[in-house]
C-alpha cells in the first residue's frame, strides 16, 4: 500500500500541492487526472526526488520512505512524459548500464535481465538499435522495461500516452493494466480522458494543486452524474 | 635563376624533419591532454551553479584566450623561473599550450554540456546514478560526441601551434627546418618539405576526426 499524506508544496508563492493525500492499493492503479498545471506531475516528482516536498510523508506498506533519498531506493521509478530514454546507449545498454553502474550486476546478469525484460516487451531484435530508431510506443516500453529492470514497486507514468495514437494508447493501458495484475502499484498523471475508459483505476481529479473529487472508473463509467467535477472535465467543460 | 625543389637535400634532411614531427606531435598530443582534461573541469565548473567558480573559469579564459601564445610559452619558459619554478623548454610549450588550449576547450565543453537535454540528467537521478557517474556516463559521452568536430580543429590547431615552440629552443620540425636551412640555404625546399609535413598531418587529422565522427554520432537517426 502506497500512502501519501499531506504533501505541500510551493514554488515561487504558488501552492503546487495543497495538503493532497491519497492511498493507492498494491496492485491497483491511481490516475491523476486535470488540466496542465494542476499540481498532478509535480506528485510524481516529488515522488522521485526530482522535487522536494515542503511538508507531508510518503509511506509504503506501513513504512515511512525518505524523500531526499527515495530514488537510491529504487522502490519508486519513473516513466517520462518524453521517455527520457538515453540517446547515446543502445536499447540493451540503456538497461543494462543502469544494472551494472546501481545495482553493481554483472555484465552477463545485466543482460540475462535486459533480455527477458526486452523479450516481454518485444524490443529483443532491436537490442543494438538506438532510441532515435524507436518509434514512439517502442519507446515508451522501453522506458517502461528501465523503470522494471530496476526492481521498482512503484511506478509512476507521466502523461503515458500524450504523444500517441488511440491504438497505441491502447496498447499502453493494456501493458499498465499487466503492470498492477503483477503487483506493481501504478500512479499515472495524465489530462488524455480516454485512458479511463481503458483501465480499471482509480481516479482522482486535481486543481490547484488539491484533489477535488475520486472516483473508482468502473463507477464513474456507470454513473457519471454521481462525480459532477469528473464528469465536466471528461466532457469538457470549464471547471 | 628560377627557384628549384632540391628533392635530394629533402631526402637527406628526412631523418631530421621527421625527428622534428614527432617532437611537434608530442607537443600536440600531451597538450591536447592538459587540454581537454583541464578544459573539461573547467567546463564543467562553468555549468555548475557555482557562481565563484564560474567566475574563475571566465578570467582564467579571458586572460589565456585574450593573450598571444607566443607570450604564454615565453612566460612559462623565462618568467617563471624568476619565481623559482624552472621547467625545460620542452615541457614549458607543453603546458602554455595545454593551459592555453584549456581556456578554448572550456567553452567548447561547456556547450557541449549545455546540449545534453534536461529530461537525460532527471532519468539518470531518478535510476539513483550518483552526480558523478551522470556525468561520466550520460552528460560527458553525449557532450563530447556533439564537438568532436570542434575539438578536432583545437588538435589541428595545437599541430600548428607547436612551431611557436621553437621561439624557446625545442628541436620541433619548424625549428629542425630553420636549422637545416641555416645550414643549405635553401629555403624553397625546406619550407615546402615543412609546409607538406604539415599538411599531411592535419589532412590526415582531418580525416580521423570526420570518421571518429560518425562513430560517435551513431546513434543519431540519418
Amino acid at each position: 500500500m502506497l500512502e501519501i499524506k499531506q504533501l505541500n508544496k510551493t514554488i515561487n508563492g504558488k501552492k503546487i500541492l495543497d495538503h493532497v493525500s491519497l492511498q493507492v492499493p498494491q496492485g491497483s492503479i491511481a490516475v491523476l487526472l486535470g488540466s496542465s498545471g494542476v499540481g498532478k506531475s509535480t506528485l510524481l516528482r516529488v515522488l522521485n526526488n526530482l522535487e522536494t516536498a515542503d511538508s507531508g510523508a510518503v509511506l509504503f506498506n506501513g513504512k515511512q520512505l525518505d524523500l531526499k533519498t527515495i530514488h537510491t531506493s529504487h522502490i519508486v521509478g519513473m516513466v517520462f512524459q518524453h521517455f527520457n530514454l538515453f540517446d547515446h546507449l543502445t536499447i540493451e545498454q540503456n538497461i543494462t548500464l543502469p544494472l551494472e553502474k546501481i545495482l553493481n550486476k554483472s555484465p552477463e546478469q545485466a543482460q540475462n535481465i535486459a533480455h527477458t525484460y526486452l523479450k516481454t516487451y518485444g524490443l529483443l531484435e532491436k537490442a543494438h538499435s538506438y532510441p532515435s530508431q524507436l518509434s514512439g510506443g517502442q519507446k515508451q516500453r522501453l522506458a517502461l522495461a528501465r523503470t522494471l529492470a530496476l526492481e521498482a514497486k512503484i511506478i509512476c507514468l507521466d502523461e503515458p500516452t500524450s504523444a500517441l495514437d488511440p491504438i497505441l494508447t491502447t496498447q499502453v493501458a493494456k501493458s499498465i493494466t499487466q503492470l498492477a495484475q503483477q503487483g506493481y502499484t501504478v500512479l499515472i498523471a495524465t489530462h488524455d480522458t480516454s485512458l479511463l475508459e481503458k483501465l480499471s483505476c482509480m481516479i482522482y481529479l486535481m486543481k490547484d494543486g488539491n484533489i477535488i473529487e475520486s472516483a473508482e472508473s468502473q463507477q464513474f463509467c456507470a454513473d457519471q452524474a454521481q462525480y459532477p467535477k469528473i464528469h465536466q472535465f471528461v466532457s469538457g467543460i470549464d471547471q | 635563376m628560377e627557384p628549384m625543389i632540391d628533392f635530394q637535400l629533402i631526402y637527406n634532411s628526412l631523418p631530421y624533419l621527421l625527428r622534428g614531427t614527432i617532437v611537434s606531435l608530442e607537443i600536440a598530443f600531451l597538450g591536447c591532454l592538459i587540454g581537454v582534461s583541464l578544459g573539461t573541469v573547467l567546463g564543467l565548473l562553468q555549468s555548475g551553479t557555482n557562481k565563484l567558480t564560474q567566475w574563475f573559469v571566465a578570467i582564467y579564459a579571458t586572460i589565456f584566450r585574450g593573450t598571444p601564445m607566443l607570450i604564454q610559452i615565453t612566460f612559462v619558459y623565462s618568467v617563471l623561473p624568476e619565481f623559482g619554478i624552472v621547467l625545460p623548454a620542452f615541457w614549458s610549450a607543453v603546458i602554455a599550450i595545454g593551459l592555453n588550449s584549456a581556456a578554448y576547450l572550456s567553452q567548447i565543453i561547456r556547450s557541449g554540456i549545455s546540449s545534453v537535454g534536461k529530461g537525460q540528467i532527471e532519468a539518470a537521478h531518478v535510476m539513483g546514478f550518483s552526480k558523478l557517474q551522470t556525468i561520466r556516463y550520460i552528460v560527458l559521452p553525449q557532450a563530447f560526441a556533439v564537438i568532436v568536430p570542434a575539438l578536432g580543429n583545437e588538435f589541428i590547431t595545437l599541430v600548428k601551434d607547436s612551431s611557436l615552440a621553437s621561439t624557446i629552443g625545442v628541436a620541433e620540425l619548424y625549428k629542425e627546418a630553420t636549422r637545416i636551412k641555416g645550414i643549405s640555404y635553401d629555403v624553397v625546399s625546406v619550407y615546402t618539405a615543412v609546409s607538406l609535413i604539415y599538411l599531411v598531418i592535419t589532412t590526415t587529422l582531418s580525416i580521423g576526426i570526420n570518421k571518429l565522427e560518425k562513430r560517435m554520432n551513431r546513434h543519431v537517426r540519418n
